[in-house]
């Protein structure tokens, strides 16, 4: 398969250490000089960017957590003004305690490259017709596929989140050579497919490119069966870009990472120890070339490891195994990320409901198709009649619908012993 | 494509850390300049892109930790060693013996080359094909030219010891506008001949534009860097050299 960038993609291993640690003086400067968190930071640390000299001496610098990011909205995660940026997202919504992050329009043009890339490396070519299946209201990456493949010169048809029939048809009817979605809509599509006894050759699929939420390789396989195409991971962090930090090859021996643009390492989540090539722990990402928000050693929540052999695609960056787990207590629902932290926010804000609530998780294909809530309410609902239980109940729903964009069903009840459960799967054996 | 073929590697500098008494201009600036490149540092009054030059070229010391890689590691090298490896500085001020003549200049040019006649005379020739004004003046002594000429002048001087790299400071200060767009024609038309150029320059605008790479120097740090093309439009570099500061992330 061809490499989009090969100067880059596929530069020896010590010249890319050279140009990172280059890169690296540039993004530790302007942190320091331009973003008020990490001024504050490297102050009372007693660190100085004089300091990191290498990739080494970047353990000197405390992580970056997601917190960080809700505790310095709206402007103290920004390396520039306003008026140099050109895309804001609020990857969680703007409720409650959002995150922003902005790009330059450098940014955006870096990002598009790095998405280019991982389509090249799948083998799609200007030949090819993708049929782009992601929510381009809630997934804000969606839209970076329409101009990767501006930049290869395929064509999109951004079919969105239009029902499998309709996606169905229009794959006939343009003849859609790849398909870009959810793994788990995939799986959507591929039921109504086989419910109208559709034939797989009637379409002229051969590639998929899938990610937005962990899919064990038994998703694949059935995936791949059944369309009869070639699947392929791609893999993205929201607070710094998503989809693009790194995609599968035709190899598929793990996803590589753009090292040119984010420096990986990774970490035991419990103790923070930097871990060795090869050991599962939390991956922590430095951006290399961002202008708007750079962010040093972000933790991604996202549990892998890191591989450095050189890959049989020729590519010499790192890669990464497929991420199907979190450090978190992170659920991703089709595609769309639930923190339970948000839950228990927009649970406060609500009259009535009792501090202790309980997740449900149904799966399909073991991965979340649906998402139910079971929320404690204050003894006085139960004695003043099954009315006030039912608008409760909407009230609940309206308001985890607006914060999380999904429709999530919602259960009032007495919980006995209520507690924060650890995570979905615990959830679901105990509930 | 995006950040420049990554060719192969002529210069490459790590961590240099340079000081003035106990005043450290240079913060471990580490840069690299790719075989056929014109690479410019730009950076206001200060910012330590003359020091970096002389740290390169021998004349500066600077810290142990400090490397310059061209060819091999060259840092603690006497200058004339430098020199003959084919790294040429041409400085901001005093490039050329005003006493001499532009002749006499030239020769002093190819002093390290210790070559015959013949291929002296060729090199020679060169030179005045690229700077016919510079045959003209030949007998004449150098304190007599233009600023313009002095300029080109010194260019042919450090062109006679058939540099591999050569490092240009602030080529167009003091000259009149139609000079200073003659002499970024004729370093990229040197460039165009093959020789690597390592460029300072206080006027950024004309250097991003004749330049593949630009590092953008701070306080004696690298802030930036990017294609020429790339920076031109950086908002930043606005702000650094127009003077555009801003006082909150939310001004407009």
């Amino acid at each position: 398969m061809p490499i989009f960038n090969p100067d880059i993609e596929a530069m020896e291993r010590n010249e890319l250490l050279e140009l990172q640690n280059e890169r690296l003086q540039i993004v530790v400067n302007q942190a320091y000089s331009n973003v008020d968190f990490y001024r504050k930071k490297f102050d009372e640390t007693g660190l100085n960017p004089d300091d990191i000299k290498s990739l080494e001496d970047l353990k000197k610098i405390p992580f970056t957590t997601r917190k960080d990011l809700m505790d310095n909205y709206p402007y103290g995660m920004f390396a520039v003004p306003l008026r140099d940026v050109v895309r804001l997202q609020f990857p969680l919504g703007i409720y409650g305690n959002p995150i922003v992050i902005g790009y330059t329009r450098q940014d955006l043009k870096i990002w598009r490259e790095l998405v280019a890339r991982i389509m090249a490396g799948i083998g799609i070519t200007d030949h090819d017709i993708l049929q782009v299946a992601f929510n381009y209201g809630l997934f804000l990456g969606a839209v970076r596929f329409n101009q990767a493949a501006e930049l290869i010169g395929a064509a999109v048809v951004p079919t969105s989140i239009a029902s499998a029939e309709v996606q169905l048809r229009i794959m006939q009817d343009f003849r859609s050579t790849v398909l870009i979605s959810t793994p788990s809509f995939a799986l959507h599509i591929m039921e109504t497919m086989k419910r109208k006894k559709m034939d797989p050759r009637s379409l002229s699929l051969n590639i998929g490119l899938f990610g937005a939420e962990p899919w064990p390789e038994p998703v694949r396989q059935v995936i791949e069966e059944n369309f009869k195409i070639k699947a392929y991971d791609i893999y993205g962090v929201m607070e710094l870009i998503e989809p693009g930090v790194a995609g599968e090859c035709s190899a598929r021996a793990g996803l590589h990472i753009f090292e040119d643009h984010f420096f990986a390492e990774v970490i035991n989540p419990h103790t923070g120890q930097t871990l060795s090539a090869g050991q599962e722990g939390e991956l922590v990402l430095t951006t290399l070339t961002t202008n708007a928000y750079p962010l040093l050693r972000y933790r991604t929540s996202d549990l892998t490891a890191l591989h450095y052999e050189p890959c049989s695609c020729g590519r010499t960056m790192a890669r990464m195994d497929r991420v199907l787990k979190r450090a978190d207590k992170m659920i991703s629902v089709r595609g769309i990320n639930v923190f339970p932290e948000k839950i228990e926010e927009v649970l406060a804000g609500i009259d009535g409901v009792g501090p202790g609530y309980c997740l449900e998780v149904t799966e399909k294909q073991g991965m979340n198709d649906r998402l139910k809530v079971r929320v404690e309410a204050s003894p006085e609902i139960f004695t003043t009649g099954e009315e006030r239980e039912k608008v409760l109940q909407e009230s609940v729903q309206l308001a985890l619908r607006r914060a999380i964009g999904l429709r999530v069903e919602v259960e009032i009840g007495k919980i006995p012993n209520t507690v924060r459960r650890e995570s979905a799967k615990s959830v679901e054996e105990e509930c | 494509m995006l950040c420049g073929e990554w060719f192969f590697i002529m210069l490459k500098i790590k961590n240099i850390d340079a000081f003035f008494g106990k005043i450290q201009v240079l913060r471990h600036v580490t840069l690299h300049v790719e075989a056929g490149e014109i690479v410019s540092l730009i950076g206001a009054n200060g910012s330590g892109k003359t020091t970096l030059l002389n740290v390169i070229s021998g004349l500066h010391p600077s810290r142990n930790e400090s490397r310059i890689f061209f060819d091999m590691e060259t840092r603690g090298m006497k200058p004339e060693k430098i020199v003959a490896l084919g790294i040429l500085q041409v400085p901001e001020a005093d490039k050329v013996f005003t006493p001499l003549t532009v002749l006499e200049n030239l020769e002093l040019g190819a002093y390290l080359k210790r070559q015959d006649r013949v291929k002296l005379a060729e090199e020679m020739e060169k030179v005045f094909q690229l700077f016919p004004i510079l045959r003209e003046r030949k007998d004449q002594p150098a304190g007599t030219l233009s600023g313009g000429e002095r300029q080109m002048l010194a260019l042919g001087k450090a062109l006679m010891g058939q540099p591999k790299l050569l490092m240009l400071d602030e080529p167009s200060l003091g000259l009149a506008p139609t000079v200073v767009s003659e002499i970024f024609h004729i370093v990229r038309s040197l460039n165009d001949r093959g020789i690597t150029i390592l460029l300072v320059e206080q006027n950024a605008k004309e250097a991003l534009r004749i330049s593949h790479r630009t590092y953008v120097l701070d306080t004696g740090r690298i802030v930036l860097s990017g294609s020429g093309q790339e920076l031109l439009n950086n908002d930043e570099v606005k702000r650094a050299f127009l003077g555009k500061d801003y006082r909150g992330k939310w001004e407009r």
